[in-house]
């Protein structure tokens, strides 16, 4: 039996609206997602091929202003439906989808033997319709918080913020698994229903789903006859209270968007700290050493000067080494002096060639100014040997 | 004239009593320890000019280089105890006169001489290659510390005996952050109380890969750094802080992006902040400081940091690091509770109805099927 009379159920605008809505929708569900879960690797695989956290966010902005557009549009077009059309206010609940829902298990368990007549919506797509609207509330409201924190916290407690994020988070999970399993269970599972793609039903879908509706096309009372006149009334009417409401819901949109600066841009110094100050004096790599003090008792070469000779000159002027002919570990080498002559002239320190070579500086141990200043007066004093 | 003449002839000396020590000492260096010491001057043939306290030359530039050492800071130290000769590292000095010293300043003195560690400490060299310090000397900067300048040349010793010396090791150089650190909950446990536990300089940075902490790379990364110690439980417990503070800064807007960013793309810049935004960087106090950064008093303009537009109510947006509880965050934990009920319940409910449906469906096509 061929089936060929079709009735149309979504025209070219309703299914424009859908796909966008579903392009948003499932643009803002992943994007958001990976964000919800962003500790866990295959979000960070997304994350990562969508150009990092700051893409994915921007992109999650997008669509969610696509969404808000999106809604703006909806209220016209249902306004427009329900006010200058006339049709009736199918989507909206009533008991009689409680019974539907209800007759339906029954008659799935086989308790009864009808199922329940159901007409344009079904309590399954009511269902599914009002939990958007009420998903896209609670989106937009917390989306608005986490967007805007600083003028939410102007009014609200800070708490209110982190609640927006779990709220957010927590809507978006139910929202995508209701569309996992309730949307792709009705409308591609149970059978595949191309209304959404081709814009009609076949008359076997419509018996089977909208008997109802299908009874209405049949008797004439799906379309209702419209008075032109009236109707280009009450468009007059429509059009600019609409514009307005969408006027108002557009620059709402923008402020949701551009509502504040919430954070600086630039990069701060984690620290405002000089950061090369060294210590003043600029420590040596080793300590300077620290003299060991002068072992003298008295002025004299066996009171000191023996010692003092002994540790800083004998090295190369000693009994062995004796470079240049001066010894000056005993007291009659360091008067005889060496090759050039007497180095100590008792009684003469200035003439002194000890003097003159320790004075000038730089000599391969080189006296301290105190030691030197010993042996001035050691030699001014006579140059004693006890 | 005089003086010429007189460094001629000290010049003359020298060179008499350079080859005598060397003849002397070889054969005295082959007997006694042939291993440690490949060279043929001992330590003696130095000391006995550079023993001399006071001996020191005025460089061009008017500093004064110390050339005296002394015997017991040396044969105390590492290398002396090892028995490391003095020519093992001043591996240009061959004999008496030495070449001629061209170092115009102290530093440049001390550029050419540094690089004898790496002869023997190659590895530790290689790892400085890539550090902050040596980038900067690259980049001319004769200021960044190279070996000497932590470890010391003629003193060199274990540089974390005691602890406290890590710090005022680099303090040589960074004296306003050790300024900082002194003051600071990690700082003044481990300078004043010696407390083993606390975090210094090289915990942070490390030490011879020492990275810039100015950079992105550093600024992710550094939330690890933290819980590497703040995430251990029995490390923390000594002190009652909650481990808790790298996850739940993780699951906040500001961990999130920095982990992810971190994951993703770690060389980034970003404003984004970790730890160390809030609670400072080198100036960390304990959170019962009237001082700290982030004690309620204080919070609000911590976070106007980078929130410039930011109200009183604003920093409890942040939950201090506390899990959501009825106790801190109720809002929260029942939002999160709210979802933690209508999900499974809604979601299971759409399940009933679909299994159901299904179940019915199947039935009835066999059904029709066997007919």
């Amino acid at each position: 039996m061929s089936d060929t009379r079709k009735y149309l159920r979504f025209t070219v605008p309703d299914r424009i609206e859908h796909w966008v809505q579903m392009a948003s929708f499932t643009t803002l569900a992943i994007t958001g997602l990976v964000q919800k879960y962003a500790t866990s690797g295959l979000p960070q695989k997304i994350i990562e091929l969508l150009g990092g956290v700051d893409n994915v966010r921007i992109i999650h902005h997008i669509a969610a202003i696509v969404m808000m557009l999106g809604v703006v549009y909806h209220l016209g077009s249902a306004g427009y439906k329900f006010y200058v059309r006339r049709s009736l206010p199918a989507m909206l609940p009533s008991v009689n989808d409680v019974r539907a829902a209800w007759q339906t298990l029954l008659y799935n368990l086989d308790r009864i033997k009808n199922k329940p007549q159901q007409g344009r919506y079904t309590f399954e797509e009511k269902f599914e319709y009002w939990a958007f609207v009420w998903g896209t509330l609670v989106m937009g409201i917390t989306g608005f918080m986490m967007w805007n924190p600083i003028a939410t916290t102007k009014i609200l407690p800070g708490e209110y913020i982190p609640a927006a994020k779990a709220a957010h988070g927590g809507e978006a999970l139910l929202a995508v698994l209701a569309i996992l399993v309730w949307h792709l269970y009705n409308v591609h599972i149970k059978h595949l229903n191309k209304s959404m793609f081709t814009g009609y039903l076949t008359e076997k879908e419509m018996l089977e789903e909208h008997p109802l509706e299908l009874a209405d096309f049949k008797a004439g009372r799906r379309v209702r006859p419209l008075d032109p006149r009236a109707l280009k009334k009450r468009k007059r009417v429509f059009f600019p209270i609409y514009g307005a409401i969408a006027g108002i819901l557009l620059v709402s949109i923008y402020f949701f968007v551009n509502f504040e600066e919430t954070a600086i841009t630039t990069v701060l110094p984690a620290e405002n700290v000089v950061v090369y100050a060294p210590l003043t004096p600029t420590p040596l790599p080793t300590p300077i050493p620290t003299r060991t003090p002068l072992p003298t008792v008295s002025n004299t070469w066996d009171g000191g000067l023996a010692d003092l000779f002994a540790n800083r000159c004998e090295a190369c002027h000693g009994a062995t080494t004796a470079i240049s002919g001066l010894n000056l570990s005993t007291y009659e080498g360091a008067i005889s002096g060496g090759e050039k002559g007497p180095v100590i002239l008792p009684g003469d320190p200035d003439d002194s060639l000890i003097v003159i070579v320790q004075s000038a500086g730089n000599h391969p141990g080189q006296l301290s100014g105190e030691e030197l200043a010993l042996v001035r007066q050691w030699i001014e004093d006579g140059a004693p040997e006890k | 004239m005089l003086k010429q003449k007189l460094k001629i002839i000290t010049l003359g000396t020298c060179l008499v009593i350079s080859l005598t020590l060397l003849v002397t000492v070889s054969t005295k260096a082959e007997t006694e320890s042939p291993s440690a010491l490949t060279q043929d001057i001992s330590d003696e043939a130095c000391l006995a000019c550079h023993d001399t306290p006071g001996l020191q030359k005025t460089l061009p530039s008017g500093e004064v280089l110390y050339l005296s050492i002394d015997r017991v800071t040396y044969q105390t130290s590492i290398h002396g105890e090892l028995g490391y000769a003095c020519v093992q590292c001043h591996q240009d000095i061959t004999g008496f006169p030495h070449p001629e010293m061209t170092a115009n300043t102290l530093r440049e003195f001390t550029m050419k001489l540094y690089t004898s560690c790496q002869k023997c400490h190659t590895d530790k060299y290689e790892t400085t290659l890539d550090s902050t310090h040596n980038k900067a000397l690259a980049g001319g900067n004769l200021n960044a510390a190279v070996c000497t300048d932590c470890h010391g040349a003629h003193n060199v010793g274990p540089p974390d005996v005691p602890r406290s010396r890590i710090p005022q090791t680099c303090e040589r150089c960074h004296s306003e952050i050790y300024n900082l650190y002194e003051e600071s909950v990690h700082g003044s446990a481990l300078i004043g109380e010696g407390n083993p536990d606390v975090p210094t300089c090289t915990d942070c940075h490390g030490a011879h890969h020492i990275e810039g902490p100015s950079t992105g790379p550093f600024h992710l990364f550094s939330p690890q750094i933290c819980a590497r110690c703040h995430a251990d439980e029995s490390l923390m417990q000594r002190y009652g802080i909650s481990t808790q503070v790298f996850d739940t800064y993780v699951s906040d807007f500001h961990g999130t992006t920095v982990v992810l960013f971190q994951k993703i793309a770690p060389d980034q810049e970003t404003n984004k902040p970790v730890c160390v935004d809030c609670h400072g960087v080198h100036d960390i106090r304990f959170t019962d400081d009237p001082e700290s950064t982030v004690i309620k008093k204080n919070l609000l303009v911590t976070c106007q940091k980078c929130h410039p537009e930011a109200t009183t109510n604003f920093p409890s947006a942040w939950l201090s690091h506390y899990r959501p509880s009825i106790e801190h965050a109720p809002l929260v934990y029942f939002v999160n509770l709210f979802y933690r009920i209508l999900i499974p319940t809604t979601i299971g409910g759409m399940l009933i109805f679909v299994v159901i449906d299904a179940g019915h469906r199947i039935l009835n096509r066999r059904e029709h099927g066997n007919e």
